[in-house]
């Protein structure tokens, strides 16, 4: 694979000519299509041409089995166009002297092209949830040629893991340290940057029971974690530096944390915050926030008693939640630009290279790898209000062969449909029977549009800014 | 725009677009009169099309609040500089002496890279605010600026809404109008969050359909007709404000002024725009990042303040007339500590400074009472006191913007004004 990729690193058109995939012939929908569609939409990113015929036929139950633990097979044409980015190959170090927006600008291709065409789309749910959730931002501090490590061996290794592995991962990768100032956290002068991040937004929430006192302990306990500078070490890697380390002791959540533990203080307070029932139940309302749209209701419950239990195995906390009917009963849930943009191009079956159409995410206000605080990019509508026109925007050009490096061929996706044109969007955008009485339908046929604006019509219609 | 909240890596470009020719000269009293006569009158005048657009009743009177969020934190003792021996002993470094100064009274003196803002502030139409801030304690950028954004003493006191999206509620004059606020970026800032009547825009001449096709508009019109759901409101919502801004042709539209080349200069200029063309418009929010200058402070804020600077004198000098009708507030989630680091620059603290300007504003001073910096006087672990609350001015600038009672605004909070207005 590595000799293939810098084979292919010239020709990427002739990759993404290759990675073309075909579409099926026959796109009627399979009998109570929507409880289906609604599936694909809240554990993935919305169903691809034929996808929901293939969960139909081998069950929901089993697709949903079989996505909590993915092998390493994947679609062949992605493996192709995913070799053609160094940033996903090389280390940090090695990625340095490439400008930063070269780097970003790859691997936000590789999250757009994984999601529309990963045969897991599971795991990159939850690697876009997990992403938000220990956001780097991409522009402080380089943190641009620290952020592909980061998202190998933080986000993607244990997105579908344990939550204590990876947030013990998370506070080594150098992406972190650097983009939460932690390599400025000396016993001199300790800096509380990490330590309150990593008690608010990545464990406990803010609510979770920590102190100020609790703030500065946790501090001191992670002065020293930095990242190798010194030469001929491996450079942008985690180092703990014993000088710069307070080694007194320290009270931590009532946990007394002994004086002389050198890197073992921050590890301890990592296992601590790792199995603290604030913690389980903060995961336990990301996920239900994720999945049912809401952030309460006895799911909150369930899922952190399975976290305790499991000491926060991801997969056991989302297959009740994943194969219960109310994950797709619940109301819909507001799509982010970047959950707008994947569905699309996964519901057209488009083509794309995943770069051209990031100038779209731009507009719509959801650059990848670009939110500047901890926090992630906000999942509630009321931030997204301004995305609209973006939307609009991105479904007419797709159709109209006006999105640099993205297509699809409209009019043969509604004719597999085998009806008439209007209708035929409403199927495949919408992925629902249509009724006489369907308002969306009656809409497009007095819209006198064509294949192309047919389809961008269904893409920008509210309906499909909801999963 | 509001994602451009870089502790430093960001100021290359700012430095890079700073136009040296941009110079006091350029915004001076014969710049102000070209405004008054080319900025706003000759402009409506020369677009025939604005005489289509029939003026929302009451809207040419309507005042307009501007609101300019400094996000990172701006070292107020650097821009608003104290007479004190002790801020030299605390700054070694970082204190400004000399031609760094420009003198604004016997106690107080600008950093000289606000030059641009100076002759405003001797018309009388800059005031300055000094120690102001809130009582967040938490020296965390996000605990400091949501307690801002929310209109809270402190953040997570359980209100939701954004203080703007709270006046535009309360005020509710014009329910028709789905331009009354506008954020000029890609996201709605905490600030405006809730607000039903505002819109976030990142590039006025920009905010068209890509499909040249009326019956593609006209259908979304059909499919956005009705329905709660938030984004079918917000859908509802920026047809109408298209509409309106497809009529203005704003990529026609020259401000009378040159601006900087910067993100914030360019949002200020769109701002302009705006209010020029009379929709309505009555809170705009917008914001500029890069204050966090733990690093390399006078580098960075050196600039930060010229661009800023430029950007909002050329602003004032667009608007001509119109400066009677509008006030700007630039605002900061918190200072920075009094002593200089070992960096050369400075960590978190707590007073800055705020500005506001206006054709109404009662300028020529500075506001607040001085707290002082020798050791007793300082607040730990070594800040300015903050003794003027932020939300003094705010509340002023809401009432002279119409609104009858800024306490709702700002739960729990009494109203002391300090006659900015």
């Amino acid at each position: 694979m590595a000799a293939g990729a810098a084979s292919l690193a010239g020709c990427s058109r002739m990759v993404n000519e290759v990675a073309r995939r075909e579409l099926p012939t026959d796109l009627r929908l399979p009998p109570n299509p929507e409880p289906t569609a609604r599936l694909l939409g809240r554990v993935g990113f919305g169903p691809r041409p034929g996808e929901l015929s293939e969960v139909a036929a081998i069950g929901p139950g089993t697709w949903v089995h079989q996505q909590l633990a993915p092998d390493a097979s994947d679609d062949p044409a992605l493996m192709l166009q995913l070799a053609q980015f160094e940033a996903l190959s090389e280390d940090a170090a090695e990625l340095r002297d490439d400008p930063d927006w070269n780097v970003t600008q790859q691997l936000s291709a590789a999250a757009i092209l994984r999601a529309t065409y990963s045969r897991w789309p599971l795991r990159e749910r939850m690697v876009d949830l997990w992403t938000n959730h220990f956001n780097i931002y991409a522009d402080k501090a380089r943190g641009a040629f620290r952020k592909p490590t980061d998202d190998l061996k933080v986000i993607r290794t244990h997105a579908l893991g344990t939550f204590p592995e990876m947030l013990a991962a998370s506070a080594k990768s150098p992406a972190m340290l650097t983009y939460l100032d932690n390599q400025l956290n000396d016993r001199r002068h300790p800096n509380e940057n990490y330590a309150r991040e990593l008690m608010e937004l990545h464990t406990l929430g803010v609510h979770g029971g920590y102190t100020q006192r609790d703030v500065m302990n946790v501090a001191r306990c992670f002065t020293g974690w930095t990242v190798e500078n010194r030469f001929l070490r491996p450079r942008g890697t985690f180092r703990f530096d014993a000088d710069q380390h307070d080694d007194g002791e320290k009270l931590v959540l009532g946990h007394v944390i002994t004086s002389g533990g050198g890197v073992s203080d921050g590890e301890e307070v990592l296992a601590i915050l790792g199995a603290h029932p604030s913690t389980a139940r903060f995961i336990a309302s990301k996920l239900t926030r994720t999945f049912l749209g809401k952030t309460e209701g006895p799911w909150v419950d369930r899922l952190a008693n399975i976290y305790l239990q499991t000491k926060g195995d991801i997969p056991s906390m989302l297959e009740p939640l994943l194969t219960s009917d109310d994950l797709v009963n619940g109301e819909p849930i507001p799509k982010r630009p970047f959950d707008f943009l994947v569905s699309a191009l996964r519901v057209t079956g488009a083509a794309t290279d995943g770069i051209g159409v990031q100038a779209y995410l731009d507009r719509m206000g959801q650059p990848l790898f670009s939110w500047p605080m901890p926090d992630g990019y906000p999942d509630r509508a009321a931030a997204w209000t301004g995305s609209m026109l973006g939307r609009w925007n991105f479904a007419h050009d797709l159709t109209h062969g006006a999105a640099p490096g993205a297509g699809v061929n409209a009019s043969e996706l509604l004719a597999s449909t085998h009806a008439d044109p209007a209708r035929a969007a409403v199927i495949v955008v919408l992925s629902r029977p249509t009724g006489s009485d369907d308002p969306v339908l009656e809409t497009l046929r007095s819209s006198k549009g064509d294949a192309n604006g047919l389809l961008a019509l269904a893409l920008s219609s509210p309906e499909f800014q909801y999963r | 725009m509001s994602n451009d909240w870089r502790s430093c890596d960001g100021y290359r470009e700012a430095l890079a677009a700073a136009t040296p020719a941009d110079s006091m000269a350029s915004v001076s009293r014969r710049g102000l009169l070209v405004g008054l006569g080319m900025g706003a009158v000759g402009w409506l005048a020369a677009n025939p099309t604005l005489a289509q657009i029939a003026v929302r009743p009451g809207s040419r009177n309507q005042r307009v609040l501007v609101v300019v969020f400094l996000r990172g934190g701006m070292d107020g003792l650097n821009v608003v500089v104290p007479k004190e021996d002790a801020y030299y002993r605390l700054r070694p470094s970082l204190g400004l002496k000399g031609k760094s100064l420009l003198p604004l009274d016997d106690f107080y003196s600008f950093n000289a890279k606000l030059a641009p803002l100076l002759p405003i502030y001797r018309d009388g139409r800059l005031a300055l605010i000094h120690a102001v801030g809130s009582n967040d304690h938490s020296h965390s950028h996000f605990e400091a600026m949501s307690a801002m954004e929310h209109g809270l003493p402190q953040a997570g006191s359980g209100t939701a809404s954004g203080w703007l999206a709270r006046h535009l509620e309360s005020t509710r004059a014009d329910t028709s109008n789905p331009l009354r606020a506008v954020a000029l970026g890609s996201t709605m800032p905490d600030s405006l969050r809730g607000a039903s009547q505002a819109i976030a825009i990142e590039s006025v001449a920009d905010y068209r359909l890509t499909a040249d096709d009326p019956e593609f508009r006209k259908t979304l019109g059909d499919l956005y007709g009705n329905g709660k759901d938030p984004y079918t409101e917000a859908g509802h919502a920026t047809l109408e404000v298209l509409d309106t801004l497809n009529r203005l042709n704003p990529a026609a539209y020259r401000p009378s002024v040159r601006y900087p080349k910067t993100d914030v200069a360019n949002a200020l200029q769109q701002v302009a725009f705006l209010i020029k063309a009379n929709i309505g418009v009555e809170v705009a929010a917008l914001d500029k990042g890069g204050w966090d200058t733990h690093v390399a402070e006078a580098q960075w804020l050196d600039a930060n303040l010229d661009d800023l600077a430029q950007s909002l004198a050329a602003f004032y000098t667009d608007l001509g007339g119109e400066t009677a009708r509008t006030t700007v507030v630039v605002q900061t989630e918190f200072g920075r500590r009094a002593a200089e680091n070992s960096g050369l620059g400075t960590d978190h603290g707590r007073g800055s400074v705020m500005f506001m300007l206006g054709g109404e504003v009662r300028g020529g001073k500075v506001y607040g009472e001085w707290p002082g910096l020798e050791p007793n006087q300082l607040e730990d672990p070594g800040d300015l006191r903050v003794t003027t609350d932020y939300r003094r001015p705010l509340a002023e600038a809401l009432r002279h913007c119409g609104n009858p009672n800024p306490s709702a605004v700002f739960p729990g909070f009494v109203e002391q004004p300090l006659g900015l207005l």
